[in-house]
């Protein structure tokens, strides 16, 4: 029975947390800027890629410390298009219906893959993972992947990260006061305008972690953005959009749903991720916690 | 009291600008290529799609992701009892596809509506149509991911005569006669009574409540008729490209109307119906370059989201110094 239940339950927090990356990024920039950004996905896709070219073409990358290197340097170079995503579309999305700026990141998306067709074109690519979690442990007689125990500590760590950040520093304060009234964050003397550009940015710089971080053990496609962005909606939705925490116990929540259906119902799989969506929706439309967290 | 001109900043220009289409589509197998004439079909088949959509979108201000799920119901509806049951008459397998559409536009109507709004209506059809899409592409009498290949035109029997429209570009024809009976309809709901009190459900839903309507059955009326109408699409479509798969379900093709209606200007009601012309221009210019048509369609999209609010017709209107009315346009 624990050995059925085990593995299942790794695979689902392993999507989880896989989940939980690309949507951090997504519920932060919602919370402060109430914009839905629909390209979100497709900047993890550009993260997904660039680390993959960087990791095929410079020698040397095999190690672990290469590997997570590279993922940060991805998400500066995604950070710094943030910063031009926000000058150039979102500080003009201020104010306009929830219907247009979704659509206008729509446009984003597609542009995103747009871009990914003409680089990189539109066959499948992969990578592997670097030297050292390329491997598997047994714990118990479970057999873990390295690469998955490693998936599900970044997606820890992340989500501490944010969390500290969110609560516990007065930038993270100064964010939090800019996302529930920024009328009044600006007669404080807080430069408001700053403070998007820096939730831009750091959102950016989460799509871009999170593809330098899921690049292994993926087909890589110009198709990536789009299922990357449906399932990170999925779990922000569910989690109370803008809320960091809710969007983490949204994702475990959907992930072993998921998972646990799909060994239960094999018929069809990966139904039970947006029955699970639709039936949170209809009975907590305003999702499991509220507000910025 | 006299009705006010409503739908015509143009004056007369809009429904000579309609005719002339109407003659364009109606005439092209006479002058053009077969490519294009398939493309067109597809087209006509789209207008109606983005037509039925707006008028939930552009008059009622229900911003639904999940429309392809009736597109694809009416699709596949039909063309599975039009190849269960060959000898029945073409216009009730059409009639069980829009039935199909009508009773799952109902439910989930019913069920969405009276628990989101917004945002979270947006997604939560986003997550009902991609249920759909995986349902599909699952079910074996459906073809489950290859879909359903080899639907055959219909044979009309009135009797005296019988029309083969698996010949020539009679099928095409249809196309063009049901698009501009379906396209009227619809005109004709987002101009009567019914479309005015959606689109002051869009402005003041408050307001339009305490004049004593209900206003959560109206949005549902918008959300069943732009369903309903969108499942007749589809089911026109089947037959034409004669071969469905479930991408026609997938959550891509429930942004292809959202496309369509703001490149045209969601305000109007022929909006939608320039958006697809235009869209599928763009796409045909891009068909052999790999990225650009993601490229130039998404940077149009961006330019007339950011700089041209109305789409095509609101730029056009403003141009010609006739800014559009409030209300039903």
């Amino acid at each position: 029975m624990l050995s059925e239940v085990l593995p299942t339950a790794l695979n689902g927090l392993v999507w989880a947390m896989s989940v939980f990356l690309v949507a951090s990024g997504l519920t932060l920039i919602f919370g402060i800027l109430h914009i839905l950004n629909f390209s979100h996905g497709g900047f993890v896709m550009i993260g997904a890629y660039l680390a993959f070219t960087v990791t095929n073409r410079v020698p040397g990358t095999a190690s672990v410390a290469a590997f997570l290197g590279i993922a940060v340097a991805c998400a500066v170079a995604v950070g710094a298009m943030g910063l031009v995503v926000d000058r150039v579309v979102f500080r003009r999305l201020k104010g306009v219906d929830d219907s247009y700026s979704l659509v206008a990141t729509y446009a984003l998306l597609l542009l995103c893959e747009g871009a990914v067709k003409s680089g990189w074109g539109g066959n499948f690519l992969s990578m592997s993972p670097p030297e050292g979690l390329g491997g598997a442990l047994f714990v118990g007689d479970l057999f873990v992947p390295s690469y998955a125990l490693f998936v599900i500590a970044a997606g820890v760590a992340v989500y501490l990260a944010l969390d500290l950040w969110l609560h516990r520093t007065a930038s993270g304060r100064i964010l939090k006061s800019v996302a529930l009234d920024p009328w009044m964050a600006s007669l404080l003397g807080i430069n408001v305008t700053a403070i998007f550009t820096v939730a831009v940015v750091a959102g950016f710089a989460l799509a871009g972690l999170a593809g330098g971080l899921l690049a292994p053990n993926q087909s890589l496609s110009p198709a990536l953005g789009g299922t990357y962005i449906i399932q990170a909606f999925g779990v922000i939705i569910v989690g109370g959009i803008g809320n960091v925490r809710g969007a983490f116990l949204a994702a475990v929540l959907l992930g072993l749903v998921d998972a646990f259906g799909t060994v239960y119902v094999p018929e069809f799989p990966g139904i039970f991720f947006f029955v699970a969506v639709a039936v949170i929706i209809l009975f907590r439309p305003q999702g499991l916690l509220s507000g910025i967290r | 009291m006299p009705h006010p001109p409503q739908s015509r900043p143009f004056g007369v220009l809009t429904p000579l600008a309609a005719g002339l289409v109407l003659a364009a589509f109606a005439t092209l197998p006479f002058w053009a290529g077969k490519g294009l004439v398939f493309l067109a079909g597809i087209v006509l088949v789209q207008i109606v799609f983005a037509l039925s959509f707006n008028l939930m979108f552009g008059l009622t201000g229900l911003v639904s992701f999940g429309q392809a799920a009736f597109f694809a119901a009416g699709a596949y509806a039909s063309a599975w009892l039009a190849r269960s049951a060959p000898g029945l008459p073409f216009i009730l397998s059409i009639a069980f596809g829009a039935a199909v559409g009508a009773a799952l536009s109902f439910l989930i109507g019913l069920v969405a509506l009276r628990r989101a709004s917004g945002i979270y209506f947006a997604i939560l059809t986003l997550a009902l149509g991609q249920l759909i899409y995986t349902v599909i592409g699952k079910t074996t009498a459906l073809g489950r991911e290859d879909g359903l290949i080899g639907i055959a035109r219909p044979v009309l029997d009135f009797g005296l005569f019988r029309v083969d429209l698996a010949t020539g570009d009679r099928y095409y024809f249809l196309l063009v006669v049901a698009a501009a009976i379906i396209s009227g309809a619809l005109w004709w709901v987002w101009h009567g009574s019914l479309g005015r009190i959606l689109a002051a459900i869009r402005q003041e839903p408050e307001r339009v409540r305490f004049l004593g309507v209900d206003v959560r059955r109206h949005r549902e009326y918008a959300f069943l008729i732009s369903g309903t109408m969108t499942a007749l699409a589809g089911a026109l479509m089947a037959p034409w490209s004669q071969i469905i798969t479930p991408m026609i379900a997938h959550w891509s093709y429930s942004a292809l109307p959202i496309l369509f209606c703001l490149l045209g200007g969601s305000a109007r009601f022929w909006g939608p119906a320039v958006g697809a012309i235009v869209f599928a221009g763009l796409e045909h210019g891009t068909r052999n370059m790999t990225g650009m048509a993601e490229l130039v369609v998404g940077g149009a999209l961006l330019l007339v989201v950011l700089a041209m609010p109305g789409g095509i017709l609101g730029t056009l209107a403003r141009l010609s110094g006739r800014p559009a009315r409030e209300g039903a346009r």
